[in-house]
């Protein structure tokens, strides 16, 4: 019997796990809002960590695992990332037969080159536009799978609802097609979510629009466990522009990028001052809080404002035209700036989310059949993501899982009929009927207010009142009626991010102390305690928090 | 403080709008603006915001371009005094607004059969060419801006030759290889006038003639040293 499998979303996560178990001889229904092209993936800059140990360096896998458990500042699920790092070399060669154009070195060894919070050459890349590179070579081999009818791609549809059956088992989804508003139910024997991180209760973070976050909101009402919710990193360069905070690479500082600021006039290196072994190549956590101490406890930001220098002037002209190509690109459409003759004015933003869906090392969730893979999954990086790890924690997932669904028997499914799909129906029914009522509140104030509370309490800082407050102002925006101008998904986004900022501040609340990327001015110490995975769920309309063991496996 | 006119051309007609603030904007960031200040939504595709991802490619003051990476003070005062004409692709199915259907597209390339039979031969001197094809947003400005591609018949726009242009390069399966002539020839050569006007409006630099040209040497020329031996 051919296994029948629904991916939602296809980004790198989703289109590895896809043309895998196409290769794999299974049946692939691969979900998206828009073509892969159009996914966050192709933003991912710097690169892809793998010990290949071509540089004389004696790297190893052990080291990266160590590295990518000390960044993460030991909550990572220690297993995820023994898999993840061992699997990393092959994966590299896997992308390269496929055809993915990697920066080479002389001897014609896929180049590797530093990134932050690792102290050998790790990071495999493709100029500055890795994603982009990596997903090109995926999607060509994608093609192959649907030509031969082995994926067939559904572009346009939204996730609604899980299909669970009595014994909350996943037996499918409910999808919803956003340019005809069409709702309908499709059936498998596994479904894998692959929707990418929470961007939206941000407002615009780094990464993209499509990234908002409400596939997890949808199922956190349906029973799924969210994990590491209060983890979120914040990068440490990124730059101010009309559009939002645009990200430049860690690439920049792996090729010897300087971060200085000015005191008494003169070029002060701060990072090299505080920590003289790894400079401005720290893990990330660490980057932003000095820059934010910078800024904020010794006020010594350019000009006084929030914003120190990222300084590329000294580096090979060459070596940032090619190797940081969209660094350069960046620079000059969006600040009118040229790195290679001025230095960038960079502050920390919000970039990735270390925390989502909780899963165990085999990418399974608490739900029977349901696996999630990819930044909407939470495992591989525990308080604090490396470089370079993001790239590779992506395909690793869709790796791993269609790995996995070769080897697991499904049951026969059975002709229940479920309710599920009436229930959307009648939701949409009752929206329209909203939609008529005068004086409702535009749905753009709803998502500024829900990103404005979220900026405040939620930055590289927390404290519990502020936090508490935070709750508080969520909790009164739920009895607003809304006007979504006509857009059915725009108003059920909102119900989503309002429960997803909810369970981020909650975790917050939750977790005492400070570690890696959660940072309370009230619990400033690591506290043993808390070396968990912090868990929250809904139990009766009420969310709950529990601290689970980092290693914890689904009991299916 | 400056104040432009917006028009905004769609399937349900022609609507102005004012805009007042700062011009040193994105057209994506400008329509943004006007759908919150008028708490309206002007459906539109978009998603990096930052020229990387293809989605928002429109057509701005007649010519199409990503509108992400195009400045609004710059198509705005220097090109049309205080105006800027908005209108979507008119090659592919409109879908609402200015959001657009390029599944045809894919189609396209998918039915070329893009891909590779075996293992990808790496070849130093060919990397860089082939970064540069990869970086292809399949935005689909280089069809609107193409005078020979409508859509509706067998010639499939620039995005082949550059698509095509890479997999030879890489692979190695001689049935494959010549697939890909034929389809090339069936499906581009035939019908390109050479206008290159899909060079002018690549978003990404493309230098699509020399994925043109790699092509020909590829599947055409050797046809023609064929026929001059036999002509001899």
């Amino acid at each position: 019997m051919v296994k029948e499998i629904i991916v939602i979303g296809a980004g790198l996560a989703g289109l590895t796990c896809s043309v895998k178990s196409a290769s794999k001889n299974m049946h692939v229904k691969l979900f998206s809002p828009a073509h892969s092209e159009r996914s966050q993936s192709v933003m991912a800059m710097g690169g892809i960590n793998a010990a290949l140990n071509t540089k004389g360096e004696d790297d190893s896998v052990n080291e990266h695992y160590t590295d990518t458990i000390n960044a993460g500042q030991h909550i990572n699920n220690h297993n995820a990332v023994e898999k993840l790092t061992n699997d990393a070399p092959e994966i590299i060669d896997w992308l390269s037969k496929l055809g993915t154009s990697f920066t080479r070195d002389d001897d014609g060894n896929v180049d590797v080159r530093y990134f932050g919070g690792q102290k050998k050459m790790r990071t495999a890349y493709a100029g500055a536009r890795t994603g982009k590179q990596i997903l090109t070579a995926i999607n060509t081999e994608c093609r192959k799978w649907e030509y031969k009818d082995k994926i067939k791609r559904y572009i346009g549809w939204r996730f609604l609802s899980l299909i669970l059956d009595d014994n909350k088992v996943c037996r499918g989804v409910v999808m919803i097609n956003e340019n005809t508003e069409e709702i309908r139910d499709f059936y498998a024997d596994f479904v894998v979510i692959a929707s990418g991180g929470m961007n939206k209760v941000f407002g615009k973070i780094s990464g993209s629009l499509h990234n908002d976050g409400f596939v997890s909101g949808k199922l956190l009402h349906q029973g799924i466990e969210l994990a590491n919710m209060e983890m979120i990193q914040y990068h440490p360069t990124t730059i101010e522009t009309p559009v939002k905070r645009m990200l430049i690479t860690e690439a920049a500082r792996g090729e010897g990028g300087r971060l200085y600021t000015l005191r008494n006039g003169e070029k002060w290196y701060f990072m090299e001052e505080w920590y003289p072994e790894q400079g401005a190549l720290m893990p990330r956590d660490v980057v932003s809080r000095s820059i934010y101490r910078v800024c904020h406890e010794d006020n010594m930001g350019i000009d006084g404002e929030n914003k120190v220098y990222l300084d590329l002037t000294h580096l090979d002209e060459k070596t940032v035209k090619t190797k940081l190509d969209e660094v350069y690109d960046v620079c000059m459409n969006y600040l009118n700036l040229d790195p290679t003759r001025e230095p960038i004015p960079v502050y920390p933003g919000v970039h990735y989310f270390m925390g989502g869906i909780r899963t165990d090392d085999a990418h399974k969730t608490n739900i029977r059949n349901l696996f999630a893979i990819g930044e909407c999954s939470s495992q591989y990086h525990g308080a604090n993501r490396l470089g370079g790890n993001s790239l590779l924690g992506a395909i690793h997932g869709g790796w791993v899982v269609a790995d996995q669904l070769e080897e697991i028997s499904c049951e026969n499914n059975s002709s229940e009929e479920y309710e599920i799909l009436n229930y959307e129906y009648e939701a949409y029914e009752n929206w329209k009927e909203l939609q008529k009522e005068a004086n409702n509140i535009s749905s753009y104030e709803i998502e500024e207010e829900i990103a404005n509370i979220m900026n405040r309490t939620m930055g590289i800082y927390r404290t519990e009142s502020e936090l508490k407050e935070g709750l508080n102002k969520l909790d009164s925006l739920e009895t607003i009626h809304v006007n979504s101008h006509g857009c059915y998904y725009d108003y059920i986004l909102l119900k989503s991010l309002t429960d997803i900022a909810k369970a981020m501040l909650s975790s917050a609340l939750a977790r005492k102390e400070s570690r890696g990327a959660h940072q309370r001015l009230d619990y400033p110490e690591t506290n043993e305690e808390y070396l968990k995975t912090t868990v929250i769920s809904f139990d009766n309309d009420e969310l709950k928090i529990t601290f689970n063991d980092t290693e914890e496996r689904m009991s299916w | 403080m400056e104040s432009i006119t917006v028009i905004i051309k769609t399937s349900k007609g022609m609507k102005e709008y004012t805009y007042e603030g700062n011009l040193n904007i994105p057209v994506t960031t400008l329509l943004e603006r006007i759908n919150v200040k008028h708490d309206i939504k002007i459906h539109y595709s978009s998603s990096c915001l930052q020229g990387l991802c293809g989605s928002c490619s429109m057509i701005i003051n007649g010519l199409p371009k990503l509108a992400c990476k195009t400045f609004v003070n710059e198509e705005a005062t220097t090109k049309k005094m205080h105006k800027i004409t908005i209108e979507p692709l008119s090659k592919f199915h409109v879908v609402k607004d200015l959001v657009v259907d390029r599944t045809s597209m894919f189609e396209n390339i998918k039915n070329s059969r893009q891909w590779l039979e075996e293992e990808s031969r790496i070849n130093q001197d060919n990397l860089e060419f082939e970064y540069e094809a990869s970086q292809c947003l399949m935005c689909g400005c280089c069809l609107e801006a193409c005078p020979n591609y409508t859509g509706e018949d067998n010639y499939y726009g620039a995005i082949l030759p550059v698509t095509s242009s890479k997999i030879s390069k890489q692979e190695s399966d001689m049935d494959k290889l010549k697939f890909l002539k034929e389809n090339y020839s069936n499906h581009f050569y035939n019908d390109c006038v050479k206008s290159l006007a899909c060079e002018n409006v690549c978003p990404m630099n493309i230098q699509t003639q020399r994925a043109i040209s790699i092509m020909n040497r590829h599947s055409i020329w050797k046809f023609h040293k064929l026929l001059k031996k036999i002509t001899e």
